[in-house]
């Protein structure tokens, strides 16, 4: 198996002001191979949308490099591969479920055919087929992550990043996701999962990295972390953990 | 699809569907009809009045139309945060930015043409004839409107909507005196003022040279030549403009 994520030496600082300065990320160092799904956990502002950030091109590093699936992620072309799914997902609230997916299947350049097959596809996997002619503006929070999900997947990536996948989705939702990403696993796609929901992460992540304040603290399988750490539960591990590093 | 028009499109729709500018454009048409009314000011011209007031109202509305447009253009999609997901796709940065420059351009296009062809009607029901002087005028004002546009959405590119509205209106308003300012500045006898003068003539862009109201409004001639040079001389401002904005949204941090 081959890294699909490889990060090496990121650090992010944040200038506030010709004296302050914030980090975001510090020295962190992550792989994630292929066919796994990564758990990314950590406090608010602990720097995992920072790294998320920096890993879609939406700022730059100040040193370190990133690399996903063998390419730099400099390159604008990686992101063919990639699926995103941001947290809290705002879309253009004046289009509709199907507008909007055939609005990212154009800047994914997919032919006319195949696109309209995967949005077809995409709206009965994820429940929408029935609204997909309502505006979004209309959409309750959960449909809105719902469709979120079916744009992350338009182009059929070998990488999903998601951050708070489940955030505004009820229980039947929230496990109907957790199913599709396990689908998702099965057909050899790579996930990295951004989550506060630790029960979420326990039941479908392969391994686990915990962060906080831009250092990551401890990554690997859950089972051996608990062992390590001597502790009984994934909350005690992650409390433990953080504490620590307090 | 070329990207850049696939955000154009989505651009123009978005735009489109702005109630703020679609009041603008109300109040526009408003001011054009009522031109007649200003007559009053000057006796026995009612003709030259409507010509006045209808190109002044196209032009002065049309930017306010693009300035607020540019501001939304690009505000909108990072309060919204719809350009975090945008951009976590395979679009360049330059693609988004001449996207939204042409979709801008489209519903500068399209309020323009509203607010011209208003304006030609109410010629052609008092004289009966429209002069080639007035689709002259019209054109410069288009060129002026897209000029406006570039500038607008560059500064937009790294300062806040609020500055860029600002900046705008009185690059707008500088742009109309530089002329001015600058025959001015010639007569002043420090070397310093007159090479400040030069350096501003030369870097502002001269709104003036796109009005030729006053001289549509008599009925004087003006050469198609002089119409080439300007439009030219747009489109030089335009492609610097666009290269600004587009280096400083490459340095953006999203």
């Amino acid at each position: 198996m081959s890294a699909v994520i490889k990060i090496e030496n990121l650090t992010k600082i944040y200038k506030l002001s010709k004296r302050r300065e914030v980090t975001g990320l510090l020295n962190f160092n992550l792989e994630v191979e292929e066919g796994e799904i990564f758990g990314l956990l950590g406090p608010n502002g602990s720097g995992k949308t920072t790294l998320l950030k920096i890993m879609l091109g939406l700022i730059s590093p100040t040193k370190g490099k990133v690399e996903i699936l063998g390419k730099r992620m400099d390159n604008v072309e990686v992101k063919k591969d990639i699926g995103f799914l941001p947290e809290n997902p705002y879309y253009y609230e004046y289009l509709t479920g199907s507008e909007l997916l055939d609005f990212y299947g154009d800047i994914f350049d997919l032919p006319e055919n195949v696109k309209r097959r995967r949005s077809q596809e995409l709206l009965s996997t994820v429940g929408l087929a029935k609204v997909k002619h309502m505006v979004l503006r209309n959409y309750s929070k959960g449909m809105l992550e719902r469709i979120g999900l079916a744009c992350a997947l338009l182009n059929n990536p070998k990488l999903l990043i998601l951050d708070e996948p489940t955030t505004g989705l009820d229980p039947i939702g929230g496990r109907e996701t957790r199913d599709l990403l396990l689908g998702l696993k099965k057909e050899g796609k790579t996930i990295l999962l951004s989550s506060h929901f630790l029960s979420e992460v326990e039941r479908i992540c392969d391994r686990i990295g915990i962060l906080d304040q831009g250092r990551l603290l401890a990554v690997g399988r859950l089972k051996e972390l608990l062992k390590e750490r001597k502790v009984e539960t994934f909350e005690d591990l992650f409390i433990k953990i953080v504490k620590n590093n307090v | 699809m070329y990207k850049p028009a696939v955000i154009a499109k989505n651009s123009f729709k978005e735009l489109l569907r702005k109630k703020g500018l679609q009041v603008l454009l109300v109040f526009g048409l408003i001011l054009i009809g009522s031109s007649r009314l200003f007559s009053f000011l000057t006796p026995g011209e009612e003709m030259k009045m409507i010509k006045d007031v209808g190109l002044s109202t196209i032009e002065f509305f049309g930017a306010l139309i693009v300035i607020f447009g540019a501001i939304g253009a690009l505000s909108s999609e990072v309060e919204k945060k719809t350009l975090y997901t945008l951009l976590a796709k395979p679009l360049k940065r330059r693609d988004f930015v001449l996207g939204k420059f042409l979709g801008l351009s489209l519903a500068t296009l399209l309020n323009f043409l509203l607010m011209a062809i208003f304006f030609i009607g109410l010629l052609l029901f008092k004289e009966h004839t429209v002069s080639s002087g007035i689709f002259k005028a019209l054109i410069l004002i288009l060129f002026e409107l897209f000029l406006i546009a570039a500038i607008a959405l560059a500064v937009s590119t790294f300062a806040s909507p609020a500055f860029t509205m600002i900046f705008s209106l009185f690059l707008y308003l500088v742009g109309h005196l530089i002329g001015y300012g600058h025959s001015l500045m010639e007569q002043t006898e420090s070397a310093l003022l007159k090479a400040a003068g030069t350096l501003f003539y030369r870097i502002i862009p001269n709104f003036e040279n796109f009005n030729i109201r006053d001289k549509v409004a008599v009925d004087i001639f003006v050469r198609w030549n002089y119409l080439v040079k300007t439009i030219g001389y747009s489109l030089i401002y335009i492609a610097v403009a666009l290269l600004i904005g587009i280096y400083f949204f490459q340095k953006r941090e999203i």
